[in-house]
């Protein structure tokens, strides 16, 4: 007897249901949304090319959006009601809107752009001028922040960093946006909003992910040290390293814990922000990778690459409480969830 | 000419199933005359924007115990039939390693070093330390084995890998793309379980 082989491919997609395509021509039919209030996750799935918008509560995925180019870096940011994308492949940035997850923007940007922040609103030094809203992107090829005006979608600036600069983060207070430069193993500072360069901060081997604690800490996961370096941006200084699992790439923060997707690993290493030392590992899907909080601080939500699905953790009990589909290749690598108000929800049908 | 998901089942379906398992991998690499370029990839981390993977499954008529007997020992590769001889330290502990040498002695040879064991759930993890793109073209590349329990009493093997293509930097040569990529290690992956449906099919 022969036996078969099977070929399982990334190409399972699945688009949108007759269903959801006649309730989309009839704007007034949505009475299938969830009307409770709560936090959506918007997932990037690179190896499927779109973005599993998922709501946290239901547990469901309620959307694909098509997203061309292998998207990994996401930037959710409900201050300027959108989401914005970033496709390597294609170099494209995007911008979505988040009510009706639609494309309302796009830009192509040089070199290698990969991961994204945003610094909304940020008042100016002078008074007289109106709070910009900058977008950063980091070109993975050519050491440098991509900085894009939001309102025009322009490239405006460009920033020197480390060579293969690929997280970046933006301070609490936006006083500093900061890049994870992976081959340079430094943190690059600027300040905002002058984006002046402040300083370079040596970290573990090879930094990619990277976020800030409530506390206002910069954790920095060293993929090639199997670490997280702690900064503190006031010192532009490493205050502690915290040993975690194999290849760290995310860096998440919740009851006073630190949650580090472990990709190799398949597990959360969890630490306590007060005292920086390990305290658990949780088994998740495999390879982990994008991960954030709810802001509420209620659940984990961390994206598993190989098993096409987000992992849900409870940040309190500890316990992985489930689990939500999604597109093939889910990285999330950025802000990727927001929370929406009662009785309003992301992806309403557009007029 | 791409490497298309379709010419990819042509070479698959296409090529024999036992003694020349890896022409497509290495020959059609190896004729593109980008040898010179593996010495120019610094940092030897660096890597492509996107990772891909490969899930391959078979289905053999045979105990999960007993195709675990033959592939579940990190030092001992010799059922692919691409292999000529494995050397490693370690046995089956994390961070054991092990050379594979392949065709024949003095043959091109892929370092790993295993990460994940264990016996029980029949699987292990190991990725790949050092590898010339001209023998594989993938960077960064990890590496799963499982032995499932299959239909009537038989096994399922999975054989899942994760990699970026062989060109780390912008714009790929069609040869270290990400199909190229996929390419290869599929065909490296359906070799050796085409030798392990043959080994365990039912005489």
């Amino acid at each position: 007897m022969r036996s078969r082989t099977v070929l399982r491919r990334s190409d399972r997609s699945k688009g949108l249901s007759a269903g959801m395509a006649v309730l989309l021509a009839l704007p007034g039919l949505m009475t299938c949304a969830p009307a409770h209030a709560g936090a959506f996750a918007f997932v990037t799935n690179q190896n499927s090319s779109d973005l599993s918008v998922l709501d946290l509560g239901a547990r469901t995925e309620i959307r694909r959006v098509p997203v061309p180019g292998k998207p990994a870096g996401v930037a959710v940011t409900p201050s300027l009601g959108s989401f914005f994308t970033v496709s390597p492949d294609s170099k494209t940035l995007r911008r979505f809107s988040l009510a009706t997850c639609t494309e309302t923007a796009s830009l192509q940007l040089p070199g290698g752009p990969t991961g994204i922040a945003v610094a909304a609103k940020v008042e100016q030094e002078s008074g007289e001028q109106a709070p910009k809203s900058l977008i950063f992107v980091s070109d993975w090829y050519n050491a440098r922040l991509h900085v894009v005006d939001a309102a025009s979608f322009r490239l405006i600036r460009e920033l020197e960093t480390g060579s293969a600069p690929a997280g970046i983060a933006v301070a609490a207070d936006q006083s500093w946006v900061a890049s994870a430069d992976r081959d340079a193993n430094q943190v690059s500072f600027f300040s905002l909003p002058d984006l002046d360069p402040i300083g370079q901060v040596p970290v573990g081997e090879r930094p990619y992910g990277l976020a800030t604690a409530p506390d206002g800490r910069l954790h920095v996961a060293n993929v090639g040290s199997n670490s997280v370096s702690v900064i503190d941006p006031g010192r532009l200084a490493v205050i502690a390293e915290v040993p975690v699992g194999e290849r760290p790439y995310g860096v998440a923060f919740a009851s006073g814990r630190a949650f580090v997707t472990d990709q190799y690993a398949d597990t959360l290493s969890i630490y306590g922000l007060a005292d920086l030392k390990p305290e658990t590992v949780l088994d998740v899907g495999e390879y982990p990778e994008g991960i954030q909080a709810t802001p509420t601080g209620d659940l984990i939500v961390s994206t598993n690459w190989f098993s096409n699905t987000v992992s849900l953790t409870d940040p309190k009990s500890l316990e992985v409480t489930g689990e939500i589909e999604t597109g093939d290749g889910p990285r999330a690598f950025g802000q990727f969830i927001a929370e929406f108000p009662e009785g309003d929800t992301p992806c309403r049908a557009s007029n | 000419m791409l490497p298309t998901f379709s010419h990819l089942s042509a070479v698959l379906a296409d090529r024999e199933p036992r003694r020349k398992p890896f022409r497509f991998a290495w020959l059609a690499v190896l004729a593109a005359g980008l040898v010179a370029l593996s010495g120019a990839l610094t940092p030897s981390e660096a890597h492509g924007p996107t990772r891909q993977k490969v899930t391959l499954t078979t289905e053999v008529p045979a105990a999960p115990a007993d195709v675990w007997a033959v592939i579940g020992n990190f030092q001992d590769m010799s059922w692919h039939p691409a292999v000529f001889s494995t050397k490693g330290e370690g046995g089956n502990d994390i961070d054991a390693t092990r050379v594979v040498t392949l065709e024949k002695e003095g043959g091109p040879t892929i370092s790993e070093v295993l990460y994940k064991y264990d016996a029980t759930k029949m699987t292990y993890s190991y990725r790949i330390t050092d590898v010339k793109v001209e023998v594989l073209p993938v960077t960064n590349y990890s590496s799963h084995l499982t032995v499932k329990p299959g239909k009537d009493g038989g096994s399922l093997i999975e054989w899942k890998g994760a990699f970026y293509r062989g060109y780390p930097n912008n714009d790929p040569p069609e040869n270290l793309n990400d199909e190229a990529a996929i390419a290869a290690v599929s065909a490296v992956y359906q070799a050796g379980l085409d030798a392990l449906s043959d080994r365990f099919a039912k005489k």
